[in-house]
């Protein structure tokens, strides 16, 4: 009897990404077929043209055609995008091979700021009262008109990049000019209208969350939420320390989910990862950012899943038979029935290294003495000799990350924060 | 050198698998790869390697400076990782050589050698040409037990889409050509990569 094909997943995967060697080992892990597609062809393309696509990732309706064309010859099982744009492209590939897949207005929605708030507002999520600006207008006069402390953010931005805190009209004023020098830059420039745009938004004092979840069917099932332990309140928002679970209250953690819920609901998402960031304060919790895919970054190693023994072989934390989060997702995309997932037992973070200051990177010291700080599982430099970093708010590079596990959240974040302390980056 | 003046550096790739770079080469023989304890007979780094309580080692790959671990166990490297360095310090404080030389071959081509020689042609007239067009570079290192162990270097090392480069270029044009190759190891030290051909940059 002939074997059944292994289902075949399309990952929209750009070549800027963090998140390659994550789904592409997960899906070997799967067993399932798998073919990436990018915006730049591989150097393989011509040798395994089943295995590797070139798709326009900017035109979404223009991929989903090529697509189609694709899966004719090639049937698809499931469709991945990994981030704000792909996601859309993977909405609209959905639609057009009636796979599993998100709207793909829902999926604009999320990715584009205003319209996020704008349905955010309509459907009474709490969230900061906002105001669209264009970056043509006189920054003194929209200065005149606005509550502070305020936070301008660009529409479509990734990982914070250009997100700016203003406390006072001339400090709004230097946020703005700079905030409009960030969007003149050519590849932010490239998303077209909305780089000529801006969002002035009330500053939400509070603690801040990140939630993953994974939506079915319209139910968002919480996978973890993180605490952020180093307060974000500006004037920029680099991200940091991300550690679970969460220390906050169970009754409040329900409440995050529920205005997470709400959120994806009002956003029409109804499949696939979310990832959320909130804050919350004596108020309840606030909404800032709702994304249609999974967490950023390399931070996917620090969530692992126990799921029995239904498709897991071992791998993961303690004597668990763990699946990453990718292999969720990936199990999810192609149909496959999900079995309950609990994070494992053990308290995980990840520490984003922040950019010391603009320069070339020379080289980075200490590595082996981060790695054997007790809990540090890993130390990944991910900047490379000879790049050019860019502290925040121009840039959106973290230089590297550092994992740790342990038994406590606080065990944890003391891990990260010592192995912090034993690297130094070498800028010229 | 002193055993004390050593340095080992552990990079994580996965649960399963751990690369160590050494500051000093652990065997200067090409690659040696061991996949079981009896593999392992001989070979002093390798044994001690295997004989990790609870590491579960399922192989031992040993190429200049560098030695990758593989385990089955969900123990970290946090804790697998200080016992590897123990044995490569060790293993390098002996008389003994670390890795023993591979055996001659029992006949004048192996199942090994005449795989190598079919995916080095491969590598030089097909792999290699296309990666070019990046600026990459892909070596064969070695073909034991029917799995080949490559570097990569240029534009490849270190690059965003290594991973795709190496499960759907080069394992698929394997899969292709010389069916029999059951595994590809890349033993490239990324980090260490310089120019990248893409380079990560977005959340």
């Amino acid at each position: 009897m002939a074997r059944p094909a292994a289902p075949r997943l399309l990952l929209l995967l750009p070549t800027a990404t963090y998140r390659t060697a994550a789904f592409v080992e997960a899906a070997r892990r799967l067993g399932v077929e798998l073919t990436v597609a990018s915006e730049r062809p591989s150097a393989f393309q011509e040798a395994n043209p089943q295995g590797l696509l070139t798709l326009d990732l900017s035109d979404p309706d223009r991929a989903a055609a090529a697509a189609v064309r694709f899966a004719a010859t090639h049937p698809l099982a499931g469709v991945v995008g990994v981030d704000d744009d792909t996601a859309v492209v993977a909405a609209a590939i959905a639609d057009a091979l009636g796979l599993r897949g998100n709207p793909i207005a829902a999926t604009r929605a999320a990715r584009d700021k205003y319209e996020q708030r704008r349905l955010l507002a309509a459907h009474a999520v709490p969230i900061p009262r906002f105001r669209l600006h264009r970056t043509d207008e006189d920054p003194r006069v929209v200065a005149a008109q606005t509550v502070y402390p305020c936070v301008l953010k660009p529409l479509r931005l990734a990982a914070s990049r250009g997100v700016i805190r203003a406390d006072s009209p001339p400090a709004f004023v230097e946020a703005f000019e700079r905030l409009r020098r960030i969007l003149a830059e050519p590849d932010a420039a490239a998303c077209g209208e909305p780089a000529r745009r801006l969002l002035v938004e009330e500053f939400i004092p509070g603690d801040e969350y990140a939630l993953e979840g994974l939506l079915v069917e319209g139910e968002l099932r919480m996978l973890a939420l993180f605490d952020k332990p180093d307060p974000l309140n500006g004037p920029f928002f680099e991200e940091t320390i991300y550690v679970t679970p969460s220390r906050l209250a169970a009754d409040a953690q329900r409440a995050v989910a529920a205005c997470a819920a709400r959120a994806a609901a009002a956003l029409g998402l109804r499949t696939g990862p979310v990832h959320a960031e909130l804050r919350v304060n004596q108020h309840g919790p606030w909404l800032i950012e709702l994304a249609a895919r999974p967490i950023g970054g390399r931070c996917s190693a620090a969530l692992r899943f126990a799921v029995g023994d239904a498709w897991a072989s071992g791998r993961g934390g303690d004597d668990e038979a763990c699946a990453s989060l990718e292999e969720v997702i990936i199990q999810h995309a192609i149909g496959r029935t999900l079995p309950m997932l609990t994070r494992e037992r053990r308290a995980s973070g990840v520490l984003m290294l922040p950019v010391p200051r603009a320069g070339v990177l020379q080289e980075v010291r200490g590595i082996e003495g981060a790695r054997a700080v007790p809990l540090v599982e890993a130390v990944a430099i991910t900047a490379h000799p000879g790049q050019t970093l860019v502290p925040w708010p121009e840039g959106a590079r973290y230089p590297g990350f550092v994992f740790a596990r342990g038994e406590t959240p606080e065990a944890v974040t003391a891990a990260l924060r010592e192995a912090q302390d034993r690297l130094e980056f070498v800028i010229g | 050198m002193s055993a004390s003046d050593l340095r080992i550096t552990a990079e994580p790739i996965d649960v399963g698998r751990c690369k160590f770079v050494v500051s000093e080469p652990v065997h200067a023989g090409g690659v040696r790869r061991f996949a079981s304890p009896d593999e392992a007979t001989g070979s002093p780094l390798a044994e001690a390697i295997f004989a990790i309580p609870g590491a579960q080692v399922a192989e031992v790959i040993v190429s200049g400076n560098l030695v990758t671990v593989v385990k089955r166990s969900p123990a970290p490297w946090q804790v697998v990782g200080k016992a590897v360095g123990q044995a490569i310090r060790a293993a390098l404080a002996a008389e003994r050589p670390a890795v023993a030389p591979k055996a001659a071959a029992p006949s004048p081509a192996t199942d090994d050698d005449a795989l190598y020689e079919r995916v080095a042609d491969l590598f030089d007239t097909q792999v290699n040409p296309m990666v070019a067009r990046h600026g990459g570079r892909v070596e064969l290192i070695d073909v034991q037990d029917a799995v080949v162990m490559v570097r990569m270097a240029g534009g490849c090392q270190g690059c965003g889409m290594a991973d795709v480069t190496l499960r759907q270029g080069i394992e698929a044009m394997l899969q292709q050509h010389v069916p029999e190759v059951k595994g590809v190891v890349d033993i490239t030290d990324h980090a260490a990569g310089a120019n990248p051909y893409f380079a990560a940059a977005k959340k």
